[in-house]
């Protein structure tokens, strides 16, 4: 027998690849109304700042062919918020928890990696790829340089928990930055975040989203990320989280195969709320049908 | 909470709304203000479309949606015919509650906002209703059978073509000193309820209003569907599909 669906990331071990891509899953509790937590091989949280912010304006989301634009600008509770009255609840889940931090300085991104690297989450994943906020930390996503001296500040700050860095794919050549990510002491990377996009309504002559712009994700990405994991998979040694409108277990393996060690799920969960369930169970039955270690498919794209 | 539904019915029912029941089994509970997110057919839409619950049939198992044709995916939805199946999530949100010492309910819908107000009667038969309903004009007019279920019933056309002429909050208003409702209702567009926010600044009854906005999931996760509720002297976003869609009148920052 060789089927086997746990993967290991950075030293974590995951019961299977499929984990909840953050902004898409709140902190988990409106999806236990579905399915048990535990049957995911982890959580990527809610983005999380220092402080508490609001968010931007409505209208946040407008509907675009095979996917949707979002700009909801970071609106979290807080990180102290999450740690007091998100994290022990979460840890009782039996699933690996990943919390998604983000900044606007490198002071904010060292304190928030501190906090979190302080905590009982099991890794960090650094947003420096958000597009709906000035400050989001997109400034630090696209230079390659910058990717650099962010990982570093982050990685000294937040002790022994694996860090993750969630790359844009809004950038000239994204395997630099997955290189300058690596180089700066990342222990895996995590792509895509959403492609900058626009929404207009003809008729009133005005953007639909209040933000003007926003964060394009769903299946319309997928051939656009799955390129750019393999790019990376090319590239870097450090495992690779892969993302971009997975909706089934074939879209999964389609990362795998391009190179992803695990996967996000998206934008499905908002769609389907058992997506990534669904994933999990399809993923297992095919695996099992064909007797299949998963990690010995990552990277074997034929070409 | 996520059923497989089929279509008894999906027909026009005045100018550019649709009534759709849906077969759906055994019945959760449900209250009034209340919505299902739909998933459209054939991958018409990636997102699914939240209409409120009109009403629904427990003896019969079926809910009833009712729907303005607006674009693609409600294009699409009216294309579909008795026997189709449709992926439902229901019911979702927070509904108009009472308490039991709220006997009299003052009613009032305008325009497409009328479709919540059905299920008031069948959630809460044991209650009193008095119903204000509003539109542009007599194509407009849904939901006028409600009067067979109310003490009181007025429907006002911003032209006279059907019912008074005028705005039905000015007449709700006018016959509030006679009514004494003990808790009111709302449900309409948003200009309607910033002159609701001056003109009903006087009334003692508790005024809810159920709130509209683009929405993702449908269940609280993605954070979208963001409005401004002021409470304790703080603003904040709450989620219209999670916190909401029923709010204090005097709570939402329009």
């Amino acid at each position: 027998m060789s089927f086997n669906e746990s993967v290991t990331v950075a030293g974590v071990l995951f019961k299977n690849p499929v984990i909840t891509a953050s902004g898409t899953f709140n902190f988990g509790r409106e999806f236990e109304e579905f399915y048990p937590l535990s049957a995911l091989g982890g959580i990527s949280t809610k983005g999380l700042t220092l402080c508490r912010r609001d968010g931007n304006r409505p209208p946040r989301v407008a509907e675009t062919p095979s996917g949707m634009l979002n700009s909801v600008g970071l609106q979290n509770p807080g990180i102290e918020y999450f740690l007091k009255n998100e994290l022990p609840y979460l840890r009782t889940r039996g699933t690996v928890i990943i919390a998604n931090i983000a900044g606007s300085t490198v002071d904010d991104y060292r304190e928030i990696a501190e906090k979190a690297g302080e905590s009982a989450v099991d890794m960090l994943e650094l947003n420096i790829s958000c597009p709906n906020v000035k400050e989001g930390g997109v400034a630090f996503g696209t230079l390659p340089s910058k990717v650099r001296e962010v990982t570093e500040i982050a990685k000294a700050a937040c002790g022994r928990k694996p860090l993750i860095v969630k790359l844009t794919p809004n950038v000239a050549k994204i395997s630099d930055n997955a290189k300058a990510a690596e180089d700066g002491g990342a222990d895996a990377i995590s792509l895509i975040n959403t492609l900058t996009g626009l929404a207009v309504d003809y008729r009133t002559r005005k953007p639909i989203l209040a933000n003007v712009t926003g964060g394009l994700s769903g299946p319309a990405v997928k051939p656009i990320a799955l390129k750019m994991v393999w790019e990376c998979y090319n590239a870097v040694k450090i495992p690779i989280i892969g993302m971009g409108g997975i909706s089934s277990y074939t879209d999964a393996l389609e990362f795998i195969i391009a190179g992803a060690t695990a996967v996000q799920v998206g934008t499905a969960n908002l769609v389907t709320p058992t997506a990534a369930y669904d994933i999990v169970r399809d993923l297992r039955a095919y695996l099992k049908e064909n007797d299949l270690d998963v990690n010995k498919l990552r990277g074997s794209l034929v070409i | 909470m996520d059923y497989k539904t089929t279509i008894t019915q999906n027909r026009r029912v005045a100018n550019g709304v649709f009534k759709l029941t849906l077969s759906v089994g055994a019945l959760p509970e449900i209250l009034p203000g209340q919505f299902a997110q739909v998933k459209l057919p054939d991958g018409s839409a990636l997102l699914r479309r939240p209409f409120c619950i009109a009403d629904f049939d427990r003896a019969a198992g079926t809910v009833t949606l009712l729907y303005a044709v607006k674009g693609k995916g409600t294009e699409a939805l009216s294309a579909l015919t008795k026997g189709g199946k449709l992926d439902v999530l229901l019911p979702l949100g927070n509904g108009f509650k009472f308490d039991a010492s709220q006997r009299k309910i003052m009613l009032i819908g305008g325009g497409m906002g009328a479709a919540v107000l059905p299920a008031f009667p069948s959630a809460y038969p044991d209650k009193e209703f008095y119903t204000f309903l509003g539109f542009a004009n007599k194509k407009a007019v849904i939901c006028a059978d409600l009067k067979d279920k109310s003490r009181f019933a007025l429907i006002t056309t911003d032209d006279g073509s059907n019912g008074e002429r005028g705005f039905v909050t000015d007449k709700a208003l006018a016959e509030m000193s006679a009514l004494k409702p003990d808790s009111i209702a709302a449900c309409g567009p948003v200009p309607m309820y910033r002159s609701m926010q001056k003109s009903f600044a006087g009334v003692s009854a508790p005024v809810y209003v159920s709130l509209e906005e683009r929405m993702g999931c449908g269940f609280g996760a993605c954070l979208v569907c963001a409005c401004k509720i002021k409470s304790g002297g703080n603003e904040s976003y709450k989620r219209v599909c999670k916190d909401g869609p029923v709010f204090l009148l005097n709570e939402v920052c329009l």
